[in-house]
């Protein structure tokens, strides 16, 4: 009896305990090297911050639109503030990385393996998307301004509508680099892209009509557009 | 007469086989200006044989490539002297038809004429507008003689022109500049100049043209340029200005954009001058000033306070990032301001407009062609609102009432340079 204790319950209890023995230096390693990354990951933080304020980048950052672009997306934070969280998130990633590879628990291991090599296209579709959004803003409120000084009065429509079009595009070309869905987001965006333009063009030649006649008799005759003669007022 | 047409040099004047020294050079920019080109050249032969007959002088055509015969014109025009000298003599005048190098535009085409003017060592040296209608004989005494006889480096022109010619220049050119330099022009960016042998050298040795200065902004350039930079300076009345007809197709925001971007561009480079200057002070003035009559003039005010109002919902936004809240507040009243009667752009709130605008441009804040370009709305309605207070004014009205608006523009330069530096 006692012989089947020992064979059933101490013997595999012990092994237990060796184990975890033999793994708690590789545990607190683990936790020491985290540690340390966590302070490592601050210190850099704090340090871009400054850089980036010394080098004034914040308005060079603003000038491109991105905090009405951050704003809108409810963040908060100040480029700089958001660049230094992103140095801190990315540090305290990579040494948790090495905290479980320190660990050697071979399933981690894979796993990680295999998180590495995805990780390329996480960063660059994360880089598409900053682009975009970047790109969408600046384009945007160059057509909301073009808009306005050519008395659009859908002026705002038209600059969501330029905006929203190159997310889309920075959207679908994130996901194509992710490989998520690749097909499926390719036939999606060509269905509702070439759909927008039917509707667009099927609008314009419906409800536009005289507008179109009168645009084009404008710049083909040179006629004087309706509403009256143009002002005489010489500007310069 | 002589005319010659050399080539076109890569860089550098162009050949000049047949001239020695000349006293005066009167240079005229041209891109396709054959229906005015032939007028203005025989009012420069006129004038230079009435008032200059003693003195060695040649005409520059400084041409951007047309293709409709305007060098030609050029070559063939001559004023009929008999016609209304009783005496005149008989050579002395020449001709250079020269096509300019570098960028395209009026810039390159001035660059060309200040380097044959070097070279040809002018005393003084004057140019005009190759469209303009209204050019007379006298046009070329009064740019070239202050030069001449009273030694002064630069003239201005100073027209009489129509209460509501000239808007760009009256709400924001001519108010600002007087109001950094400390000069009253009152035509910075007229377009037609006197300037000597001297100043055209010192225009030259500035590296600017291979920027936008060499295609457009550099009226308001050379007339900064020369007060900045302490060059002595008067103006010359020139009478009315008529242009030929331009595109009614040019775009306004185009157009600001071009006039405000050099202003404010030269405020970067001599802002330590401007800091340093309070008030302002006449310039000698030569010409018998007179004024011109008041003809109706077709003005669409509905669409402008529409543009305006249009501009204040959907750009507020944009606007935040640079303009205070004050001025904020204020743009949102007056669009809310159906009573035509009501519609007024009050000085204070404008000047303070522009000088946030410079403000802004100055420190980056956005994209600068987004921040210049979102003032066309803002403009029109300025625009907008000096119609309606000066729709029963004459003249004199009308310049008093810009007089005041230069007062206050020479009022909040405190509120510019406060906050010039960042500091404010």
């Amino acid at each position: 009896m006692k012989n089947l204790i020992d064979k059933v319950i101490v013997e595999p209890l012990r092994e237990v305990v060796r184990n975890f023995l033999d793994f708690l230096p590789h545990l607190l390693t683990g936790i020491v090297v985290f540690a340390i990354g966590l302070l490592i990951a601050w210190l850099v933080k704090t340090l871009v911050i400054r850089i980036i304020r010394l080098l004034k980048l914040d308005a060079s950052l603003a000038r491109a639109g991105l905090p009405e672009a951050l704003q809108k997306l409810a963040v908060r934070d100040t480029p700089a503030k958001l660049i230094g969280r992103t140095f801190y998130w990315l540090i305290a990633f990579i040494f948790f990385v090495l905290a479980l590879r320190v660990m050697k628990v071979p399933v981690i291991d894979q796993l990680l393996e295999r998180l590495l090599l995805y990780l390329p296209n996480v960063f660059v579709a994360l880089i598409i998307l900053i682009i975009g959004m970047l790109l969408g803003n600046f384009l945007g409120r160059a057509a909301l301004i073009a808009s306005v000084n050519a008395g659009v009065k859908m002026s705002s429509l038209v600059s969501r509508g330029v905006k929203g079009l190159i997310m889309v595009f920075a959207l679908v070309m994130a996901f194509e680099q992710l490989g998520i869905g690749r097909q499926t987001m390719l036939a999606a965006f060509t269905i509702a892209f070439g759909g927008l333009v039917l509707a667009l063009a099927l609008a314009f030649g419906l409800g536009g009509r005289d507008r179109a006649r009168d645009f084009l008799d404008k710049k083909f005759k040179k006629e004087s557009p309706p509403g009256g003669p143009p002002d005489d007022l010489q500007h310069l | 007469m002589a005319d010659q047409a050399p080539g076109a040099p890569e860089s550098g004047p162009a050949r000049l086989p047949d001239l020695d020294q000349v006293d005066i050079l009167i240079g005229v920019p041209s891109f396709n200006n054959a229906r005015t080109i032939g007028r203005v050249v025989q009012a420069i032969d006129a004038g230079l044989a009435k008032y200059f007959p003693g003195l060695r002088s040649v005409l520059v055509n400084s041409d951007g490539g047309s293709t409709d015969g305007t060098t030609d014109i050029v070559r063939k025009a001559s004023a009929d002297l008999d016609a209304f000298l009783l005496d005149h003599r008989a050579a002395g005048f020449r001709k250079l038809v020269t096509p300019y190098a570098g960028l395209p535009g009026k810039g390159s085409a001035f660059r060309a004429i200040f380097q044959i003017a070097r070279e040809l060592g002018a005393k003084a040296c004057a140019v005009v507008d190759a469209d303009l209608r209204s050019i007379t004989p006298e046009w070329i005494e009064l740019l070239v003689k202050p030069v001449l006889d009273e030694g002064y480096d630069y003239v201005a022109p100073y027209y009489m022109r129509h209460k509501y010619d000239g808007t760009i220049t009256n709400t924001i050119v001519y108010p600002l500049t007087r109001a950094l330099y400390g000069k009253r022009i009152r035509q910075p960016i007229g377009g037609d100049f006197g300037f000597s042998g001297r100043l055209a050298s010192f225009y030259l040795e500035k590296d600017v043209w291979q920027t936008d200065v060499a295609r457009f902004g550099i009226d308001v350039w050379m007339t900064t340029t020369a007060v900045a930079n302490g060059f002595s300076l008067c103006q010359a009345f020139l009478g009315a200005k008529i242009h030929d007809a331009k595109d009614p197709g040019t775009d306004l925001s185009a157009m600001l954009h071009q006039v405000v971007r050099s202003v404010f561009d030269l405020m970067e480079e001599y802002a330590g001058k401007w800091c340093a200057i309070a008030g302002s002070e006449s310039v000698a003035t030569f010409g018998f000033v007179y004024s011109v009559g008041l003809e109706p003039i077709h003005v669409n005010l509905e669409r402008m306070m529409e543009m305006f109002r249009l501009g204040v919902k959907d750009l507020e936004p944009f606007y935040k990032t640079f303009l205070p809240e004050d001025i904020l507040a204020f743009l949102r009243d007056l669009a809310s301001r159906t009573d035509r009667d009501r519609f007024i752009y009050e000085d204070e709130a404008w000047v303070r407009t522009v000088l946030s605008f410079a403000l802004a441009y100055h420190a980056k804040r956005a994209s600068r062609e987004h921040i210049i370009k979102s003032l066309t709305p803002l403009y029109l309605g300025k625009v907008a609102s000096f119609v309606i207070e000066s729709w029963t004014s004459d003249s004199e009205a009308v310049e008093n009432r810009l007089e005041e608006l230069c007062l206050s523009f020479e009022k909040e330069k405190g509120f510019l340079i406060e906050r010039w530096d960042g500091k404010a």
